[in-house]
């Protein structure tokens, strides 16, 4: 399966690319992610063109059945964003020692700190510095482990929802953590300002101990998962999901989801390890190749409780079938020196929490602001169409070009998973619009 | 060959067989005050439970059992946004209100206050005196929740609009829309004042939709009116045709 997909999934235009669902033949065109469903006749008329590399075919042929439009995205990058998500790196030292870790046991490759009191206020101030009624913003909370440094965590929420209450403005919290601090007190906390909550959790115990051990060498689970249960229970405001980093070690990935979606967490989703500072726990080719097995896996069983009407929060899949149905398109792939930066405990400006302490995503600070100058250089930089390979890619619009992080140190080594989870999710989006419209209209 | 949209953008992006290029959103006229594809006012008209609104007024058309008073009434206000805005003259006087177009009255209402029910003002014009009455109606949402998104669709949603209202109250520009937005609206095409002399007493010139071409005071002037326009359009309006007035 996953090598039949990933020659199906296989770029052969920048304009047009094929996919049979198997009870039905679609087109996707990346201009607006466009997706229609197309007669036999018109989809081997495009399929020989495409084998063909005729490329002024393959134009007349789209303007001959109407799909032709104008540039949905152009070259030009957002001209000075408003800053709408701040991630505060609150402790920049964690209790775990896992050997794949980006933040390099928290501390971004520097000395263990936490964020003084006045640095995580002054970056709530940042956040809301052009924030009117009705605008979103959202203030997220990650370290190393955020845990570490509690008082901070209540002290920049407080302040967010009073300037939010005051302004009319609609502000929303996240945290991600290992789980092994939480306390009763924390999903107190966490369901009265509706958290979105996100622990780190590696797969069933035996899997996720080896994964993600305390520096002792010990194995962190069972503390976990006995501190998440009780939030579980809970779920009203706040959103408990499961976040999986995928290494060679821990691929069986549906045995993982079908774990954590048992014990309750709102959603589980799964992320290549594709760039380590340590290099160890990176996936090569053969282990993206698993990989995508195993998401596909997780994905037709998530396809068929949607069709039963039984709940299976499977980030990913929902996640694709949400953006596939809006015809989503972005030339980059989130917002990271947009609207969205990472504060360093010391009050530095990255691009994104990875970028923390990389001179590479530095875009000012809090005394000073974002440094637009440097902004609209990375802005512009980043934009996919100015990405190799990415130009002549059918999933560019959908992607947006990967990670910036992974992309600058590894370059692209899962473009060709990437591509097949699409190209598989466009598939099982196209059955299930068929099967069940009612999952999209609401 | 057949192409049918699936997904969103593409359904957007659909042309319908013998549908002009003005269906598209990127070749449309999209001038939604009333509009030549659909008249977005007509999507405010029920935004409050229990009571049917004019599209552009604050006029109450009908309003359910127990608040049936409200019919004929204005709404001024909603959760303490108004409908109405206070004019002044250029020496700072005031003058009056004016109706503020739906959107920019209430899309904070929307924003803020959808599915709960909020204060709001009501006006009876025969006691223009009286203080304006407040009761809570409930804001609907405007549209649908998508299950999918856990957030709403582009999708407007039934209870706000019956079917034909969207299209009910288009603009037909050779008739009511000259009189309608005679301000200035129509510059390019149909100038509003024209030939203007200035003297001591005021300017005189020719108004465009004035029942003759001689030249007089703009106030003085007398329209033309909606009923003579939809009747007599053609002969009314005077087109220019190889650069003489068409009779």
């Amino acid at each position: 399966m996953p090598s039949e997909l990933l020659a199906q999934s296989a770029p052969l235009s920048a304009d047009a690319h094929l996919v049979d669902s198997g009870d039905g033949l679609h087109l996707l065109v990346p201009n607006g992610n466009r997706l229609y469903a197309v007669d036999a006749e018109l989809h081997a008329r495009i399929d020989r063109l495409l084998r063909a590399g005729d490329e002024t075919g393959l134009t007349a042929l789209l303007e001959d059945v109407g799909v032709d439009a104008p540039r949905y995205v152009d070259d030009h990058p957002p001209h000075e964003p408003p800053v709408r998500a701040l991630w505060l790196a609150v402790a920049q030292k964690c209790n775990l020692g896992c050997s794949y870790c980006y933040a390099e046991g928290g501390s971004f490759g520097g000395a263990a700190t936490s964020m003084a009191l006045q640095t995580a206020l002054a970056s709530v101030d940042l956040l809301f510095s052009d924030v009117h009624a009705a605008d979103r913003v959202n203030l997220s909370f990650l370290g190393g482990e955020p845990l570490l440094n509690r008082p901070v965590i209540h002290a920049a929420t407080q302040r967010a929802q009073q300037i939010a209450g005051e302004r009319g403005a609609i502000v929303t919290f996240s945290i991600t953590t290992n789980g092994t601090q939480l306390t009763e007190d924390d999903g107190d906390f966490f369901e009265e300002n509706g958290f979105a909550v996100t622990v780190s959790l590696d797969g069933p115990a035996a899997v996720h101990d080896r994964l993600r051990p305390f520096r002792s060498g010990r194995g962190s689970y069972d503390q976990v998962i006995a501190r998440v249960l009780p939030l579980l229970e809970r779920q009203h405001r706040m959103q408990v999901s499961a976040r999986v980093t995928v290494t060679p070690q821990n691929l069986e990935l549906k045995e993982t989801l079908d774990t954590f979606v048992e014990l309750g967490f709102h959603s589980v989703g799964f992320s290549p390890l594709l760039r380590a500072p340590t290099g160890q726990g990176e996936l090569d080719a053969a282990g993206l190749e698993t990989m995508l097995d195993e998401m596909v896996r997780c994905g037709a069983e998530f396809e068929r409780r949607v069709i039963t009407g039984e709940r299976y929060p499977f980030a990913n899949a929902s996640n694709a079938m949400r953006e596939i149905h809006r015809g989503t398109h972005r030339p980059y792939p989130c917002g990271a020196g947009a609207g969205y930066f990472g504060v360093s405990a010391e009050g530095e400006l990255a691009a994104c929490h990875r970028f923390v302490g990389d001179e590479e995503g530095a875009l000012g600070d809090l005394a000073g602001g974002v440094d637009r100058d440097r902004q609209a250089r990375w802005l512009s930089e980043r934009h996919v169409h100015r990405q190799e390979p990415c130009r002549s890619c059918w999933a560019r619009y959908m992607c947006g070009g990967g990670c910036h992080h992974e992309v600058i140190a590894r370059d692209r080594p899962a473009c060709g998973y990437i591509r097949g989870w699409l190209h598989w999710c466009i598939g099982a989006y196209a059955r299930l619009s068929r099967h069940r419209p009612d999952y999209f209209a609401g | 060959m057949s192409i049918e949209p699936t997904n969103l953008t593409a359904q957007l992006h659909h042309r319908a067989a013998g549908n002009p290029p003005s269906t598209l959103p990127d070749s449309a006229i999209s001038n939604c005050f009333p509009d030549l594809e659909l008249d977005f006012r007509n999507v405010w008209r029920r935004l409050l439970e229990g009571i049917v609104l004019h599209e552009a007024s604050g006029f109450v058309v009908s309003a359910e059992t127990p608040n049936e008073r409200f019919a004929g009434r204005f709404l001024i206000s909603v959760a303490d946004f108004p409908t109405r805005m206070e004019l002044r003259n250029l020496e700072g006087e005031a003058a009056g209100s004016a109706f503020m177009e739906w959107s920019n009255a209430l899309a904070d209402v929307v924003a803020l206050h959808s599915g709960r029910p909020v204060p709001c003002q009501f006006r009876d014009p025969a006691a223009p005196d009286a203080d304006p009455e407040t009761v809570a109606l409930i804001v609907r949402p405007m549209f649908v929740h998508s299950q999918a998104t856990d957030g709403p669709t582009a999708a407007i949603r039934d209870e706000l609009v019956q079917p034909g209202e969207l299209t009910q109250s288009l603009c037909s520009p050779w008739q009511n829309d000259y009189q309608e937005c005679g301000c200035y609206y129509w510059a390019a095409s149909r100038p509003d004042y024209v030939n203007v002399e200035h003297s001591a007493t005021g300017a005189r010139g020719d108004k465009w939709l004035a029942r003759s071409r001689r030249l007089e005071p703009y106030e003085d002037v007398p329209d033309i009116t909606h009923e003579e326009l939809f009747r007599e359009w053609e002969s009314l309006l005077r087109f220019i045709v190889g650069g003489r007035d068409a009779e």
